[in-house]
């Protein structure tokens, strides 16, 4: 369920770079709960693919641009290595 | 002194384009050109004027309002990497958080040197935000944008397709923007046509006419005015008076030579 639900969150932002939305917020965008995705959400920040701003009382999250071209390259790579292979 | 929106017959009427630094209310019901005009401002902005430009969608994702674009031969992405143009996808709780005096909007506007903005739809505030502080954080937005000096679009659903009661906000932000469009579906001779005017602009006349548009495949265009027409706002056009009168004696004068 983890693994799907990253999966829905990485496609969301890759196809929609500006989003600059609360966790709430990205919840709806994905069809599910808060609850279910935060934790996803937290793996994603750590792993720097999104990233969480403070601002007052609200978490704002959104995409590490840089970090979204440096995983489609390695996608890209492996993708080609495989071709290749 | 004037921001054109690059639609020369909006331009005309507005008398050279909005307001340098004002915000401006684009009201109209589902369907009636209002993503449209918001996002030919932009492009135009960053194509023609050399003006960047930040548009904030709420409900609608970056990838529709991509595909859609396209479909007018609006590459957004192509801009978007040439720092020309950003389209941020956001909750309204997300616009009006303010703290020590920063936004989370404000780096993106600082990076990009934004000049406009369009912010689609204001009516989503009122989903998120008690009625109570709707008013105070509408205003609050406003004077952000300004101090900014941003040349400011807020587009607004109007609940009414038809009908002759017309309600522009309901939470008195008409008073808080400095000039209001006004786009209408009207329905004429069994037609619907869609009608483009401008209610106010604060310090500056504009033309009053109420005018018929489309949307074409290079965006909004606009035509003639609905001249031979009265009460077409009021959803219950007639020809006019002198129009119809014109027009009777025109076939009793063709009756009488036959």
């Amino acid at each position: 369920m983890g693994t799907e639900i990253k999966a829905e969150l990485l496609r969301l932002f890759h196809m929609n770079p500006g989003i600059l939305d609360t966790v709430e917020g990205i919840a709806r965008r994905v069809g599910r709960m808060s609850k279910n995705v935060e934790t996803e959400i937290s793996t994603l920040v750590e792993l720097g693919v999104l990233r969480k701003e403070r601002f007052g009382s609200l978490d704002v999250v959104s995409l590490n641009t840089s970090k979204d071209r440096e995983i489609m390259k390695k996608v890209a790579a492996l993708i080609e290595g495989g071709a290749k292979g | 002194m004037r921001a054109p929106t690059g639609i020369s017959e909006l331009d005309a009427m507005l008398h050279g384009g909005l307001m340098r630094g004002d915000v401006t209310l684009v009201v109209g019901s589902a369907g009636t050109g209002k993503t449209t005009l918001g996002l030919q401002y932009l492009i135009n902005g960053a194509t023609k004027f050399n003006e960047n430009g930040l548009y904030i969608t709420f409900e609608e994702m970056p990838a529709q309002i991509y595909r859609d674009a396209a479909s007018f031969g609006w590459d957004i992405r192509k801009l978007e990497a040439e720092g020309k143009l950003r389209v941020v996808c956001t909750s309204p709780p997300v616009l009006v958080q303010f703290v020590e005096q920063r936004n989370p909007i404000d780096a993106i506007i600082a990076e990009i040197n934004a000049k406009r903005i369009v912010v689609d739809s204001i009516s989503n505030l009122e989903h998120f935000i008690p009625a109570s502080e709707l008013r105070g954080e509408l205003y609050r937005l406003v004077n952000h944008l300004k101090m900014k000096e941003l040349t400011s679009i807020f587009t607004a659903e109007s609940h009414e397709v038809f009908g002759n009661h017309l309600v522009v906000t309901g939470v008195g932000l008409s008073f808080l923007v400095d000039c209001i469009i006004l786009l209408r579906i009207v329905e004429i001779q069994s037609t619907l046509k869609k009608a483009l005017t401008v209610l106010k602009i604060r310090g500056s006349d504009h033309d009053k006419q109420l005018r018929e548009f489309e949307i074409t495949p290079q965006g909004i265009k606009i035509t003639a005015p609905f001249a031979q027409y009265e009460g077409v706002l009021t959803g219950t056009p007639r020809m006019s008076f002198t129009e119809e009168a014109g027009r009777a004696w025109g076939e009793a004068f063709v009756r009488k030579r036959r």
